[in-house]
């Protein structure tokens, strides 16, 4: 049973990042019908701004060294003696690097945001009105766009960001097995699902919801009651890029920073067409599913089968529920 | 028999053609031709980046030397984006392009270079090196035109399993990628653990990227393991198991393959995550960059890179992964040379026959001392060691042959 809870719980981490990336692919999809292909690559730009701001900035002569590392003379003082991975020496190491994870995380979500608009704005306003399958191309197209622009911006160099939480493992014993988690990927969890909670709670009780949940069930009758498509078009791009960015820093914190970061949204496609592609809630079931169904699987019966019992999960529940486990029934798909 | 003027001249001129048309068509080239694919976007694009410069720079240093029997090469490479189906169209593009100025061709992985094998025939075929120490392309009798220029992942399994008895192991586990480079010496692996005696207590695949460490690190934990294998991977994952296991507070020790042994990326990861790569070891069939006062044509290289690539990172190191291409390439070009030189057409089948038979050759500090070619490999290598605080790899073995 110990065990069984060791990999549950790795799951439900694994579900969580799922969930916080497929956040962004329902709300474009919710607010403008399209499904956004691009939404791996989005996440690896906010990977790429976060090891800018974090990384490399800090790095430069003219940074003042304290956004390098914050070492006061009392942090200085508790780090003697205390080993690499002691679980005060990892908070200690963490803190240090408060200032710059900080920026980078205020640089990415911000960058994120624009970038997420000037896609908006230059790629998908323009077609309005045309085949929703036309905006769906454009979405493959911008794959090429940013994934060449990465590499001409930053190399294709593989690179290391700060963790965004400070690592401390952490040991207790359950049902007479010991149980190990890290703490980064706790709060990265809890990170993840707060902002999926946000959403969610945003979507069902502000104005701005109504108005992406309006726009969802009918653009023509959204417009006549005056709310502005356009920009819920907008808002939604811009919601993706951000929630995005958080995805693409914590990513990076578990896998470093390379190009194969953007593959991440195409595995993640499947988990949303699982749950439905307009159904937050439903998406949240399916990433959650699919993290602990490849922890258990990977537990029992090794990597190969993990690589593909999850998803022939997913095969099954389209088969039998073609809108997914909580999509609308009359979602019109490609 | 007696010849009219115009019998005459039409006779001589049929002679003439007849006579002088073979050597027209075999003139010798102006330029020869070696093709390459790289893997300049896709997920080994940081590989292929530091790689693509040893191109240029032995572009330069092999027609400095005089090309191929005084006749300039020219590189023609492309990206791959490490697809094999890419690779294949490469080559049969600069195939079609070049026709037989095209003399060799570096591909850029494993699946490429079999995918490239049924090719290989009568005129279309040319020598060709690549990125990868498959071990099932190391035999002449089935990719007579293919070649590693180091040992097989098989031998490099050999050599880690050596050195593991050697330090007294008894039980290991092997985590590997869920891919043909990963998979490629896991039954030998097992057939060599059984015969020194070995217990092998998990085998373990993971994603290529993004894999789910904590379950692996998990599985690592309860396997009781003493040593663990990571091959596989090249800028990702393994760096993230041996932190996640240092922070589990296992006291396993941590051996890699080639395409894991590279210092920059250890010099990153240290830089940013700490020091928890200490101890790490690993097989690498080639000296290390930095350990050139016995390598002179490693000190050549620095000269070169020096000129060439000044004010980048490429000016004072040159990654492992360049290392292997140079090897390659050196080969490649010592075979063309030894077939120009014997006045013999620059054919696949004559190329590879010299290639073949290159024994006890001094590389110029590659390898420990001469080498030769067995069964299109090289089968050489040895352990060395990272230490984060010289931010070196230093040896922990003597050169190690199979």
């Amino acid at each position: 049973m110990g065990q069984f809870t060791q990999f549950a719980i790795n799951g439900l981490m694994s579900g969580a990042i799922y969930a916080l990336i497929a956040v962004g692919i329902v709300s474009v999809y919710k607010a403008t019908k399209v499904v956004n292909f691009a939404h791996g690559y989005l996440i690896m730009f906010g990977a790429y701004f976060y090891f800018t701001f974090a990384v490399i900035i800090p790095g430069q002569e003219w940074a003042p060294e304290w956004l390098a590392s914050w070492k006061p003379s009392w942090m200085l003082e508790m780090r003697k003696g205390l080993g690499m991975f002691s679980p005060l020496g990892a908070v200690l190491d963490w803190m240090a690097n408060i200032p710059r994870i900080l920026l980078g995380l205020v640089g990415a979500v911000s960058c994120n945001a624009i970038l997420g608009r000037v896609v908006e704005r230059t790629l998908m306003r323009p077609l309005m009105g045309q085949s929703v399958f036309a905006m769906i191309m454009v979405t493959v197209g911008l794959i090429s766009i940013l994934s060449g622009s990465a590499s001409l911006i930053w190399t294709a160099d593989a690179a290391f960001v700060p963790h965004i939480a400070p690592n401390t493992p952490i040991r207790f014993e359950l049902f007479g097995t010991m149980i190990f988690l890290f703490g980064a990927d706790i709060v990265n969890m809890l990170i993840a699902l707060l902002i999926f909670g946000g959403i969610v709670t945003m979507v069902k009780f502000t104005k701005a919801g109504i108005a992406i949940r309006a726009t969802a069930e009918d653009q023509s009758t959204a417009y006549s009651m005056g709310i502005s498509v356009p920009k819920v078009f907008s808002n939604a791009w811009v919601l993706a890029s951000t929630t995005g960015a958080v995805a693409g820093a914590i990513l990076a914190t578990r896998n470093g920073i390379s190009p194969s970061l953007g593959l991440f949204g195409f595995s993640v496609l499947a988990i949303v067409l699982m749950g439905g592609l307009d159904s937050y809630v439903g998406c949240f079931i399916a990433a959650m599913s699919v993290g602990v169904l490849e922890a258990m699987t990977q537990w029992k019966m090794g990597g190969e089968w993990a690589a593909i019992v999850p998803y022939v999960a997913v095969l099954v529940v389209i088969i039998f529920r073609p809108h997914g486990l909580m999509g609308q029934k009359e979602v019109e798909r490609i | 028999m007696t010849f009219n003027r115009r019998e005459f001249l039409a006779t001589g001129a049929a002679a003439t053609a007849a006579i002088g048309t073979p050597m027209i068509l075999k003139a010798q080239a102006k330029e020869y031709v070696l093709g390459a694919s790289l893997p300049l976007t896709g997920p080994f694009a940081t590989a292929g980046q530091l790689v693509a410069p040893a191109f240029s720079l032995a572009q330069k240093l092999f027609n400095d030397e005089g090309g191929i029997a005084g006749i300039p090469i020219r590189f023609v490479t492309e990206d791959s984006g490490y697809v094999p189906q890419n690779t294949l169209a490469n080559y049969q593009r600069v195939l079609a392009t070049e026709g037989n100025s095209l003399v060799a061709y570096f591909s850029d992985s494993t699946g490429a270079m079999k995918l490239i094998a049924p090719e290989l025939k009568g005129d279309n075929a040319r020598l060709m090196g690549s990125t990868s120490f498959a071990s099932e392309l190391a035999d002449p009798a089935t990719h007579p035109y293919q070649y590693l220029s180091g040992p097989t992942y098989q031998d490099q399994f050999d050599i880690l399993m050596q050195n593991i008895k050697l330090a007294g192991g008894s039980k290991i586990a092997i985590i590997y990628s869920n891919t043909e480079f990963g998979r490629d010496p896991l039954e030998h692996g097992r057939a060599k653990a059984a015969e020194l005696g070995l217990e092998i207590v998990l085998e373990e695949t993971t994603k290529p990227q993004g894999a789910d460490i904590p379950t692996h690190v998990t599985k690592l934990a309860q396997s009781g393991a003493e040593h663990c294998i990571l091959h596989g991977y090249v800028t990702g994952v393994w760096p993230q198991l041996i932190g996640g296991a240092r922070q589990f507070g296992l006291p396993v020790q941590f051996h890699g393959t080639f395409w894991g042994m590279e210092k920059l990326i250890a010099d990153r990861i240290t830089a940013e995550a700490g020091p928890f790569l200490a101890g790490y070891q690993g097989v690498m069939p080639y000296r290390y960059f930095y350990d050139r006062d016995d390598a002179p044509r490693y000190q050549q290289y620095a000269a070169l890179s020096k000129a060439m690539f000044a004010g980048t990172p490429l000016e004072n190191y040159m990654s492992t992964w360049a290392l292997q291409a140079m090897c390659g390439l050196e080969l490649a070009m010592k075979a063309l040379r030894a077939t120009a030189e014997a006045g013999n057409e620059l054919t696949a089948d004559n190329v590879a026959e010299n290639l073949s038979g290159i024994s006890d050759w001094d590389s110029g500090g590659f390898f420990g001392g001469p080498v030769s070619m067995t069964n299109n490999k090289i089968g050489t290598g040895r352990v060395y060691e990272y230490s984060p605080e010289t931010k070196l790899f230093t040896p922990s073995s003597d050169w190690l042959s199979t």
